[in-house]
């Protein structure tokens, strides 16, 4: 771990976040901002960056009195923010920098300023470095879908791709189960803090330490799962990934019943708008999905194995090319 | 803040007017968000040098000090002086230690006492989050380093917190015992320009004294003889937890008034014996050098050590608990050249287990998560080899220890380098050239003082006169008849006792006749045992009665039996008959096995020991049992894992009283 990993800690979680209460807080566009101007264009370090006196950061960077006001106070939680750091270099979990060479490029290019500040990951790093594909899907799943899941599992294992999945029930875990058996290496991509994956670090301990499995999460490492952590999850996955399998979207009715289309809809519309190459998964007329939709707003269809059905004009290559 | 300030607060806050040099030196780099290693000898003030920064600074200080009786006491000083301290240790119940942190999350403490061993502890990591802390103190330094004499793994994650530290928070790291080779350890691991302030380790009120001697026997009779004329109260360190045993009970013999310690007791005995010290209750304390550096007694008027230490630098740190109130203090050495260098030597043998053991428990732990204990039944190895097997393997980056569910287990590190053993050749080689620096000490014909500050790297130039070689009188161990017949008359007396009593169980704590393998007792089983030498001789019979008589004489017993051996034939159930025959109660041959069990002494941990002879036993005729009083006999004790289990089943069959008596008791396990 890096003598500044408390740092970037901070930098990560200790800002005020923009919302809708919030209109001035920090999004992770202008803590790119930030890094690109300490680290790339005055090439100076994090640590170096939080010890410059507000004026400098107010001249140099041109931070106005409420983000130097921010940062003032974040720099207060350093100290802290080393203990947590010191209790996860020992349990093994090492935090990769947004300007670090071991930052996966393919979220660097996917998500470009938007992409995390900070990745924590726990197991082999270098399955980062290789090509991937994520199978993503409902929680509540057909049996058609697990099938389709477990065959693109065992296709990306023919074809040496990692399988990222989202460690959540159905596809997810389809996923996961699937590349585990057929020796095909796996990011999981947590919707929660990678400290309380404890289970998680006992169940998978011989894909760890075999190389096998990394597990990646972008929350405060004690954080445990909500929502909108899930929600915010979906564009890592799909960030991770060089293509998306879609098994199975389904709008289903939140607690109070009103319908909502869910967050493999939300993933796959994104991509498509930011001209990602996603593979869904044809369904027949009997199935409850909406698998079909996402085809005509442009998704690539295929059949349970896989293979290309039919091409929508933009795309022009097939799949593991 | 300049000095004259700084002074006229310390005034106004600890009651004290000025600075030493090195201390100012130090506060100095402090509050300026420093960092410092300072290393002083006992009773120079290093605490001061954070405890006033500390009053000065905003937030919380926090002190990592592996000593709990050291945490104790600064914190009752500081609350007197109206500072804010606590301390949180394994000592004070969960819920004590609940608020404490409480408290500081709230900013209600200014310094902060704790155990390095606290930072695997989750509840404490998710307080630091909240606290506003202003300064870090590593205490007793010198336990970061495995090139000391103190290495702790616990300090490894410390250094690693003190590297993700952000600039400008000020770090103190503090040692009385740093050699130069430890100082430029500490300086490596801590990094990032701290500065050194370092003092002379000399101690001018040291009165040092070598004593060679020939046998075992002339350490014990002059200590018989002299150690009532020496001033005050003190403490005399043994190489063993049994030698600890045995002079206490020739001094309690002799009526001298005297104490055993050593890491075999329990805490709360433990805790009793430090306040008994601190208030001079005995004479003397006898113990293993585990009578730790956390005693703060300001007038520790002798030391002795009845064997040598590994190093002059254990040497230095154990003789530095006298004498801190700067009066004059004896400290004597015996040393046998015959024996004394065999059991340091052993100990550093055995203290890295043979590589072997090594790749077995690697290969353990790649199999899956575990923790200590299965790791202990996995390997059949000792949990004490087991420990340091972890350590080596956390300190080499093969193994870390991660905590799921609140329990510590071990996890392979994927791509680690395999295990360096030139690191375990240089380690040894290190420490066999300070045991031979430490006889150096003894054989040296200058001074003793400055021989031990050349070693610490303190290159004084200066004449000393506190030592037998510079001016003081030599000791002489004179042996008459009288006093060799009295040690005689002890040794026949003297049985170690069977400490087997617990809750559930009507066993009582029983006698051994003897120490295996500090008599010939031990050779005269081994001979019957493994040599066909037939019967055990009458000779242990005597001694087995004597010692019986001893403790159980005015008791009376309706039943003597015997444990069922595992290879031995006959030779515990003849002794046993013979036994009766004298004692003229009762035998019966009603114990039996039930199942297959194997000698104990093939399983190293106690709890292998103990599965081993769980239910495995019974009783042919169980109404012959209810409501007896009744003698358990055994030729050999070792973990006593075998009687325990014989007084739980004695006692579920309805024995009121189950009383142990055996030939020898073995002295393996735990050595100090």
């Amino acid at each position: 771990m890096n003598k500044d990993t408390a740092y970037w800690i901070t930098l990560a979680h200790d800002l005020p976040g923009r919302s809708f209460l919030n209109k001035h807080g920090w999004t992770n566009e202008d803590k790119y901002d930030l890094i690109k101007a300490f680290y790339f264009d005055n090439k100076i370090s994090i640590s170096d960056f939080f010890e410059l006196s507000e004026k400098e950061w107010q001249e140099t960077y041109k931070l106005n009195s409420q983000q130097t006001n921010d940062l003032l106070q974040a720099k207060s939680k350093i100290p802290n923010n080393a203990f947590e750091a010191e209790q996860l270099q020992n349990n093994g979990i090492e935090i990769i920098e947004r300007n670090s060479p071991e930052y996966p490029q393919y979220l660097k290019n996917n998500l470009r300023k938007s992409a995390p500040v900070i990745l924590y990951v726990k197991g082999n790093k270098n399955i980062l470095k290789e090509r991937s594909i994520a199978i993503v899907g409902s929680r509540d799943a057909s049996e058609i879908a697990l099938k389709f899941t477990d065959n693109i599992a065992k296709l990306a294992s023919n074809n040496f791709r990692v399988v990222v999945s989202g460690f959540a029930k159905g596809i997810d875990k389809q996923a996961l189960d699937s590349a585990i058996s057929y020796t095909c290496r796996s990011i999981i991509v947590l919707p929660q803090g990678i400290s309380t994956f404890e289970s998680g670090f006992r169940t998978y301990y011989r894909q760890i330490i075999d190389g096998d499995v990394l597990v990646l999460s972008t929350f405060r490492p004690k954080a445990g799962w909500s929502k909108e952590f899930a929600m915010a999850r979906n564009p890592i996955i799909y960030g991770l990934a060089e293509e998306i399998y879609v098994a199975e979207s389904k709008f289903s009715k939140n607690r109070q019943g009103v319908e909502t289309k869910g967050g493999t809809w939300a993933g796959v519309i994104d991509g498509l708008k930011k001209g990602r190459k996603i593979f869904v998964r044809q369904s027949s007329p009997d199935e409850n999905n909406v698998n079909n939709i996402l085809i005509e707003k442009g998704a690539v269809a295929v059949d349970i194995n896989g293979e290309i059905i039919s091409l929508p004009p933009k795309h022009s290559s097939g799949l593991f090319d | 803040m300049n000095r004259e300030k700084a002074e006229l607060l310390l005034q106004k806050t600890f009651g004290l007017t000025a600075f030493f040099d090195e201390q100012w030196q130090t506060i100095e780099k402090i509050l300026d968000g420093e960092r410092v290693l300072l290393i002083e000898k006992t009773g120079f003030g290093k605490s001061l040098c954070f405890q006033f920064p500390a009053t000065i600074f905003e937030g919380t200080t926090i002190v990592f000090s592996p000593l709990i009786a050291l945490m104790r006491d600064q914190v009752k000083k500081l609350n007197s002086l109206s500072i804010s301290a606590q301390c949180i240790n394994s000592e004070q119940t969960a819920e004590e230690n609940s608020q404490i942190i409480k408290d500081a999350k709230e900013g209600k403490i200014k310094i902060l006492y704790i155990a390095p061993e606290r930072q695997e502890n989750g509840e404490w990591i998710e307080a630091t989050r909240k606290m506003n802390l202003s300064m870090i103190v590593v205490d007793e330094a010198h336990c970061i380093s495995v090139w000391g004499h103190d290495f702790r793994p616990a300090f490894k994650r410390i250094i690693n917190l003190v590297k993700l530290l952000p600039k400008g928070l000020p770090v103190l790291a503090t040692t009385a015992t740093a050699t130069k080779r430890v100082e430029r350890d500490i300086v490596t691991q801590i990094g990032d320009g701290i500065t050194i302030v370092r003092g002379n380790l000399m101690r001018d009120n040291f009165k040092l004294f070598a004593i060679r001697v020939n046998s075992e026997d002339e350490k014990m009779i002059w200590l018989g003889k002299n150690v009532e004329k020496l001033s005050g109260s003190g403490v005399i360190y043994t190489g063993t937890r049994v030698d600890t045993e045995i002079y206490s009970n020739w001094f309690n013999y002799l009526k001298i008034s005297s104490i055993a310690y050593n890491a075999g007791l329990d805490t709360a005995s433990r805790i009793a014996i430090e306040n008994g010290l601190m208030n001079n209750q005995w004479k003397c304390i006898i113990s293993t050098n585990a009578l730790g550096m956390g005693i703060d007694k300001p007038d520790i008027r002798f030391i002795v050590h009845t064997q040598i230490p590994q190093s002059p630098i254990h040497y230095y740190q154990e003789i530095g608990r006298a004498g801190r109130d700067g009066k004059d203090s004896c400290i004597i050495l015996f040393y046998n050249p015959n024996k004394d260098r065999t059991l340091p030597e052993v100990f550093i043998e055995v203290s890295k287990p043979l590589i072997e053991k090594y790749e077995r428990v690697t290969n353990v732990i790649k199999s899956g998560l575990f923790t200590e204990r299965e790791l202990i039944k996995k390997t059949n190895l000792k949990q004490t080899q087991i420990k340091i097997i972890k350590a080596d393997l956390i300190e080499q980056g093969i193994v870390r220890e991660v905590i799921y569910n609140r329990t510590k287990k071990y996890e392979f590190i994927s791509g680690s380098q395999p295990l360096s053993t030139k690191f375990f050749k240089d380690l040894r080689n290190a420490k066999l050239q300070d045991l031979d620096k430490m006889v150096g000490y003894v054989t040296t014909t200058g001074s003793r003082m400055k021989f031990l500050c050349n070693y610490l790297g303190d290159n004084l130039n200066r004449d000393f006169n506190n030592c037998d070689n510079t001016g003081l009188e030599k000791i002489k161990v004179l042996v008459n008849d009288v006093w060799s017949a009295r040690l005689q008359n002890f040794r026949e007396s003297y049985f170690p006792e069977l400490i087997v009593e617990s809750r559930k169980s009507n066993i009582v704590n029983g006698i051994a006749a003897s120490h295996y393998g500090v008599s010939n007792v031990g050779q005269a089983i081994h001979r019957s045992k493994y040599e066909d030498g037939g019967d055990f001789p009458d000779f242990l019979l005597k001694l087995a009665l004597k010692a019986f008589c001893k403790k159980f004489g005015n008791e009376y017993f309706d039943l003597i039996l015997h444990v069922p051996p595992t290879k031995s034939g006959d030779l515990v159930k003849n002794f046993a008959e013979k036994l009766s025959q004298v004692l003229k109660i009762p035998i019966s041959h009603g114990l039996q096995k039930i199942r297959q069990t194997r000698e104990q002494k093939i399983f190293k941990s106690r709890y292998l020991k103990r599965d081993n002879v769980s239910n495995a036993f019974s009783y042919t005729n169980s109404s012959e049992i209810v409501g007896k009083k009744i003698i358990l006999f055994d030729d050999i004790c070792d973990s006593c894992a075998t009687i325990k289990e014989i007084g739980k089943l004695l006692t579920d069959l309805g024995a009121v009283k189950i009383a142990p008596l055996v030939i020898a008791k073995t002295i393996g396990g735990g050595l100090v």
